[in-house]
């Protein structure tokens, strides 16, 4: 009988725990199907829906002007931008850290008219005659590059180009100091410029021992400009489709076949961007015959250097560095009322008689200014002083019949890429170019979006603090003092406690 | 689960564990800020993911007695013979344990005020890596915690947490050397989708690591639904732990 109850029991017991176990291991993997099945379609449903972006200055996301960009293109265009490379998996401390979520962020607004892919042409090496059948652009030397492609036109983006970064300080140290992120700027205005084509045409006169224009140039693309260059030769002729001719930063002067066919340029109307600083490369240049060229255009360049000698318009105490002055007749041409000059030559009105040129001081100095003359050893030269007075900076120089025009300035603070790379695309002196630029070429400016450039995080600490012995001292009180301190305490706590 | 949480959490002062876990975390995350002031650049984000690859020996120390030491002791026999919830337990001792990385957190904190009073930068990526860190902390230790509901020793919990954690860690990397193994082995099958399969096995292996999901929050990316992922892994494996102290309640009984 007792055998009887006690298998009974043994019985109940069995199934009892079969059941439990069944519910164990069934609610195991019921709640692992639901935790998985959950996190996927959260994942893939709302996931793009459920990021946010609380960059600093929205990195991740594009901003209003390209949304708007976007909604303009038909529903049926379709942009490609291609890496030539395998997705990376992390892009922390990466050239694509700012460019990759924000391609993504193209792709989640613009309603299927922009699609990212990363072809590896490694792996499929069709896609380099696919996106360039003629090989202009030897793709296979940019498998770092993104590619935009539209209606089989194509433009290569490398990283680099989505930055600024301090030009003066890689030719110190070989570094890059990255200034500002540009990758929004670099892509939004490539898809408007390969969808809309560009409005006008620039050409730089390049050969006169002048340094890069790279900044320069990727602003006037961005102003739906296309940019060419005309080196100097014998050969030497201004195209005729040429709406604006640029002379930046030279340090020699002009040869005589680039005079005699620049002087044709503005008698049939050319609009001309020029601009010189005085510098120790430029020094012994008296640029005669570029002078020769601006005089007809009653403009001189004076072969002297300006002070200011006004304490309130000198920057960071220098006389050579200083705040200018925009006169009144340009005041809408930005939104602040001085702008940034470095060693400025003087860009003095002259007046020619044989000349229909009216000259507008468009930059000046404080009436306190002062210009001396520098020789080759860099030593002011004796009563070469002029003081006490207001000197142009910047003039525009247009004559009327012709609808020729000129803006000359006296200072690279506008155009150079050193000072550019310095203080960003978005800086007040960059605008003010833009504004001289839309000035000279109002008529032909088409399609132009105003993309701003964003700030990159910078994690500096202040340079007194950055020393060598704070350093230690962090050193000392972090990786000792506390460490050892909490050693010292578990030491004690396991002698007190080993008996318990 | 109050009780449960004080007991836990003032055990770890009671024993060198504690001290020893701060110390260690005190030393590696000095030496990290250390490094990034001695070049006068300090990134908080940087510093707090480098740290998260100390998850893999910091959470078995912390983890690895929960359990398993109660267990070898047999006072784990309280939890079954007295009417608390053994749920309450599960949770009390993966908070007590959670606290202690709060605790440790603090030198990171004073790193961050250091870096303030320096002039440094705080920014929003430092925030979004800060939460992570937080949120993987819940999930590894909810993973030690149920390493050290399988054993009665504290070193096969500390190994076993260990792995699990390293595992989780090198996901992406697994991912894929199983990709590429998927289509070497279906290439020599001549089975024509090889490679859509073997990039299926490297999406879905790669789709579970927590490290990948959560990359862009130090760009200032924040994502709700991989925070959710974190946070639901962890509660998996607190309910994993559960059910091996209730199957061990009714064995018993």
């Amino acid at each position: 009988m007792d055998k009887t109850i006690n298998s009974e029991n043994k019985k109940h017991q069995d199934i009892r725990s079969l059941k439990l176990k069944q519910y164990s291991i069934g609610s195991v993997i019921l709640l692992v199907c639901i935790v998985l099945v959950v996190n996927f379609l959260l994942d893939r449903i709302f996931g793009k829906a459920l990021t946010f972006d609380f960059s600093d200055y929205n990195q991740n996301s594009i901003s209003k002007e390209t949304e708007d960009y976007l909604d303009s293109l038909p529903a049926d265009t379709k942009i490609r931008v291609i890496g030539l490379f395998d997705r990376p998996d992390n892009v922390s401390g990466t050239p694509y850290q700012y460019i990759l979520p924000l391609l993504d962020d193209y792709v989640r607004k613009s309603d299927g008219k922009v699609s990212v892919e990363f072809i590896n042409p490694l792996t499929h090496p069709t896609i380099i005659s696919e996106l360039d059948p003629s090989n202009a652009h030897d793709l296979s030397s940019h498998t770092d590059s993104l590619v935009v492609e539209y209606n089989g036109k194509i433009k290569v983006i490398s990283p680099i180009d989505c930055y600024s970064f301090n030009v003066e300080y890689f030719y110190q140290t070989g570094d890059y100091l990255v200034t500002g992120n540009n990758t929004e700027y670099v892509f939004t205005n490539t898809m408007n410029t390969l969808t809309q084509g560009f409005s006008c045409k620039a050409y730089f006169v390049t050969g006169l021992k002048e340094d890069g224009s790279v900044y320069l140039k990727q602003i006037l693309e961005s102003m739906s400009f296309d940019c060419g260059e005309i080196p100097v030769s014998d050969n030497f002729a201004v195209p005729e489709d040429c709406d604006l001719l640029i002379l930046n930063g030279p340090n020699s002067d002009i040869p005589e076949k680039v005079y005699v066919a620049l002087t044709e340029y503005v008698k049939n109307g050319g609009k001309l961007l020029v601009s010189i600083n005085f510098s120790m490369k430029n020094v012994s240049d008296g640029f005669e015959r570029l002078n020769k060229l601006l005089n007809q255009m009653n403009v001189n360049i004076d072969p002297a250097l300006i002070s200011e000698n006004n304490p309130g318009y000198q920057l960071n105490g220098y006389s050579q560095d200083s705040a200018v002055i925009i006169t009144d007749a340009f005041k809408d041409f930005s939104n602040i009322s001085l702008l940034h000059s470095t060693n400025a030559r003087s860009v003095r009105a002259i007046s020619n008689p044989e000349s229909a040129y009216k000259i507008y001081p468009v930059l000046v100095t404080s009436p306190n200014a002062s210009t001396y003359d520098i020789d080759k050893t860099g030593n002011a030269i004796e009563n070469s002083l002029v003081e006490n007075k207001q000197f142009n900076v910047a003039v525009l120089t247009e004559n009327e019949e012709t609808g020729s025009a000129a803006y000359i300035f006296g200072t690279l603070n506008f155009t150079s890429d050193e000072y550019i790379s310095s203080y960003g695309l978005n800086d007040s002196n960059v605008d003010f170019l833009k504004s001289c630029v839309r000035d000279l070429t109002s008529s032909k400016q088409l399609n132009v979006l105003n993309i701003a450039t964003k700030n990159v995080d910078d994690f500096s600490i202040k340079t007194a603090h950055a020393t060598s012995s704070s350093a230690t001292a962090v050193l000392v009180a972090f990786m000792i003092v506390v460490p050892v301190a909490f050693v010292a305490l578990a030491v004690i706590v396991y002698t007190k406690r080993k008996n318990l | 689960m109050t009780a449960f949480f004080k007991r836990e959490f003032l055990s770890y002062f009671r024993s060198p564990v504690g001290y020893v876990a701060i110390a260690l975390f005190s030393f590696l995350s000095g030496f990290i800020f250390y490094s990034q002031f001695a070049s006068g650049s300090v990134d908080i984000a940087s510093e707090v993911i480098s740290l998260r690859s100390f998850f893999v020996i910091i959470v078995p120390i912390i983890t690895m007695g929960l359990l398993s030491e109660d267990k070898k002791r047999g006072t784990d026999i309280l939890y079954y013979t007295t009417p608390v919830s053994l749920f309450n337990v599960v949770i009390g001792k993966a908070l007590a344990a959670f606290a202690l990385y709060a605790v440790m957190f603090v030198n990171v904190i004073i790193h961050i005020i250091v870096t303030l009073i320096c002039g440094g930068k705080f920014g929003v990526g430092s925030v979004g890596a800060v939460i992570v860190f937080f949120f993987m902390a819940f999930m590894f230790i909810s993973i030690g915690l149920f390493a050290s509901a399988i054993t009665d020793n504290q070193i096969i919990s500390a190994i076993v947490a260990f792995i699990f954690i390293l595992i989780s860690q090198l996901l992406s990397t697994i991912a894929q050397y199983v990709g590429t193994a998927v289509i070497s082995i279906l290439g020599i099958m001549k089975i024509k989708s090889a490679e859509t399969v073997g990039r299926a096995f490297n999406s879905a292996i790669s789709w579970l690591d927590p490290f990948e999901k959560t990359k862009d929050f130090r760009l200032g990316l924040f994502s709700v639904s991989a925070l959710f992922f974190l946070f639901s892994i962890g509660l998996l494996f607190l309910y994993f732990t559960f059910r091996i102290l209730e199957k061990k309640r009714w064995s018993q009984a």
